[in-house]
């Protein structure tokens, strides 16, 4: 009993010793608070930097000029056949047609007066007329206004990134052209509006009518593929892995290697894809079905993993509790812990979802970047997705697509956002307490 | 485990060769017959025999760590979600082997009903909670025998008249004593021959506790109880045999009244006089 008092120290002592130490913790506690906001400090002006930048060139990229002209829809040119038949329309002179309406406005004449004026308006009007006239036969042998899109160097020139100053032959629209702005700007007849080939349109070379339409659907069409395969299956494997699988050397290496799985760059997924599915199977590039097979094996371990997480912190009491009154493991399973599992296994899924709507090369390796014009149908007709879009727009000089790109990275980010947003509100809307 | 102490704190005691008193009852309902339990390679039961008599209650007490839950457990084969755990020994339900291979867990769970030291209802309605082993099992055949189950199982475990006007509400909204008691009537709804109760009062104020002590009354009429507890009086009160349990081994057992007022062997008196535990 001799040696109770050796670690005893007396109140006064411990706490005069706690008061020394006091002022150095406080200071300390004071200057990690200090770093913390540092930090995030540096975060969010990154942050607002990344958004400053893209939202200046993305906005200006979804507006683009159009130009409005008093067309005469004079039947007997631009539906020969006289059946209204898409075969006819196209036999039809409708380039004839708006070029006649924009002579007028212009007042343009002579052979290179002519050929000056028609390069103002976009290839795609004679597109936009037939499909008018396809919607509503009743405008034809009538005088309509209609609005075309102008061609993109005219709408560079317009947003001033194209300068009247430059010297004729520098510039890539000549004196002429511009004089025949001038006399649409002086009409009104020249308008800057909401771009609607940017969300309708698909890839075009022509800057003016590209747009994002394919691509979004071949994105939504190649994540409904990967979702259907990666959610119904990482969620088995992890309530197998989780409940019943047997803990030896086979579940360890299978536990290892899925672990191993998500850090593998995506890249590789896609060279895997290309080898089995279009080398071995023989199936066709481009496709969104691969692509989702792709996706789906590179979300796979995302979702496995947060699953796994999601049911161990199902408290086990709620099992014995299930298991007490005889439910079997399955119903254990089935009945209590996935669907409190839920909430997680859907964050990780969304969130892998998320990754996998970004993701690029794993589709660039599959042959998901071909120029594709048509809107995939489904998921075996040939398509790509935003963000190879916006790959590819990226490479091209035109200031249109640079401001298109931008635009797309705006309506990627928004999904993207959305897409973390909506995780957040499952896990908070389905997320109870016991 | 904490052996070092505990066998400071009895020197003077020493592990009895056999069980003191009469391990065996006249209608026994379950039998238990020189069980080993491990955990791994660490033995938590050691040898014990004990029958549990039919439509008795019988209270296991001894102190923390001795391995009461881990018997208790073995009774309805909980301890198999344990890898670890491994027994050896012969437990019978009406003379039928549990642990035969041949024996299903779901059928004996729904024979050999629990209830847990920490409620645990289901994040689920009240009806729901106490539904759900009659909807597994398919004990009710029509929806409105189901109701019946449901109203008579909230009843015997008086609950039901505190929650008859919120059925549909949250389980995990009643009170502490409140979802104990829901626990039990999860438990009864699908009409057990035998209940297992691990400490079920320990989380409870005295009032709540009260009430499931005249709720184990009743139920002894009807059902087999074995109940694990720490509170002596809970044990005198509410059991007719008593079981003392040190050190995993079975020390002695015999009926309630004379294990307080009369222990025969000497660490059952020194932990129910409080010397230890
Ligand atoms: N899952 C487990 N794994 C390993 N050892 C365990 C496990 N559960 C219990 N044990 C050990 O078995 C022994 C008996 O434990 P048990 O839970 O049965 O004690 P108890 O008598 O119920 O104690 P208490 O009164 O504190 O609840 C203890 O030494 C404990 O550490
Ligand atoms: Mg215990």
């Amino acid at each position: 009993m001799s040696d109770v008092t050796k670690g005893r120290i007396s109140p006064d002592v411990a706490a005069s010793r706690v008061a020394a130490g006091l002022a150095a913790r406080r200071s300390k506690e004071k200057r990690f608070q200090l770093y913390g906001k540092i930090a995030i400090g540096i975060a969010l002006a990154f942050l607002v930097t990344l958004f400053v930048s893209i939202f200046s060139k993305g906005i200006p990229g979804f507006f683009q000029h159009y130009v409005t002209l008093e067309v005469t829809l004079d039947r007997a040119k631009l539906d020969p056949a006289g059946d209204l038949s898409v075969q006819s329309l196209y036999d039809g002179d409708a380039r004839g047609v708006i070029r006649k309406a924009l002579y007028e406005a212009t007042g343009a004449s002579g052979r290179s007066g002519r050929k000056a004026a028609g390069k103002i308006i976009s290839g795609g009007a004679e597109q936009r007329l037939r499909e008018a006239v396809l919607n509503d036969p009743s405008i034809l042998d009538t005088t309509q206004s209609m609005t075309f899109a102008v061609d993109d160097d005219v709408d560079s020139f317009l947003r001033g990134f194209i300068k009247r100053e430059t010297p004729e032959k520098d510039r890539r629209i000549n004196d002429r052209m511009i004089g025949y702005i001038d006399t649409l700007t002086e009409q009104g007849l020249i308008s800057f509006q909401f771009s609607d080939y940017l969300i309708f349109g698909s890839a075009s070379r022509n800057a003016e009518m590209a747009g994002i339409f394919g691509a979004l659907i071949g994105s939504i069409l190649t994540l409904a593929v990967c979702l259907v395969l990666s959610f119904p299956m990482g969620v088995a494997t992890a309530v197998y892995l989780e409940e019943f699988a047997p803990k030896n050397r086979v579940t360890e290496l299978i536990e290892i290697n899925i672990n191993n799985l998500a850090a593998v760059p995506s890249v590789v997924f896609g060279i895997l894809g290309l080898a089995i599915f279009i080398g071995i199977f023989g199936m066709p590039r481009s496709i969104p079905l691969i692509g989702g097979v792709v996706l789906a094996l590179m979300t796979l371990p995302t979702i496995i993993i947060s699953s796994r997480a999601a049911i161990r912190a199902v408290p086990p009491s709620i099992r014995d509790a299930a298991l007490g009154v005889g439910a079997s493991r399955m119903q254990t399973m089935l009945h209590h812990v996935v669907p409190l599992a839920m909430p997680g296994m859907l964050t990780g899924t969304i969130i892998g979802m998320a990754q996998a709507l970004g993701e690029t090369a794993p589709l660039l390796m599959i042959g998901m970047v071909a120029f594709i014009v048509d809107v995939p149908g489904s998921v075996t007709d040939p398509g790509t997705v935003l963000p190879v879009q916006i790959f590819m727009w990226a490479d091209f000089a035109e200031r249109m697509f640079v401001l298109k790109t931008s635009a797309a990275i705006m309506v990627l980010l928004a999904f993207l956002i959305l897409m973390n947003a909506a995780a957040i509100i499952i896990r908070k809307k389905l997320e109870r307490r016991w | 485990m904490n052996s070092a102490d505990q066998s400071h704190n009895f020197a003077t005691a020493g592990l009895p060769a056999e069980t003191v008193g009469d391990v065996h009852v006249d209608h026994p309902r379950m039998t238990a017959r020189n069980v080993d339990v491990f955990y791994g390679d660490k033995q938590a039961i050691d040898n014990v025999t004990l029958d549990i008599g039919e439509k008795q209650v019988i209270s296991f007490i001894g102190p923390s760590g001795c391995g009461k839950s881990t018997f208790l457990r073995c009774l309805n084969r909980m301890n198999d979600t344990i890898d670890i755990c491994r027994i050896t020994g012969e437990i019978a339900l009406d003379g039928q082997n549990i642990y035969d291979p041949k024996i299903d867990v779901v059928p004996l769970r729904a024979r050999v009903g629990m209830v847990f030291q920490k409620p645990n209802p289901f994040p689920k309605s009240i009806f729901d909670n106490v539904a759900y082993g009659p909807r597994i099992h398919g004990i009710a055949t029509s929806k409105d025998e189901l109701n019946d189950i449901v109203e008579s199982s909230l009843e015997r475990a008086g609950l039901w008249n505190e929650v008859k006007d919120r059925l549909h509400q949250p389980g995990t909204g009643l009170s502490g004593g409140q979802q104990q008691r829901l626990c039990i009537a999860r438990a009864i709804a699908v009409s057990p021959e035998v209940i297992l109760m691990d400490e079920p009062c320990s989380a409870l104020d005295p009032i709540a506790t009260a009430k499931i002590e005249e709720l184990i009354a009743e139920l002894s009429s009807e059902y087999t109880i074995v109940i694990v507890t720490h509170s002596m009086q809970q044990a005198a009160r509410v059991s007719q045999r008593t079981a003392y349990f040190h050190l995993g081994k079975l020390v002695e057992v015999g009926n309630t009244d004379q294990i307080f007022t009369n222990p025969q062997h000497e660490m059952t008196n020194n932990y129910i006089t409080g010397r230890f535990g």
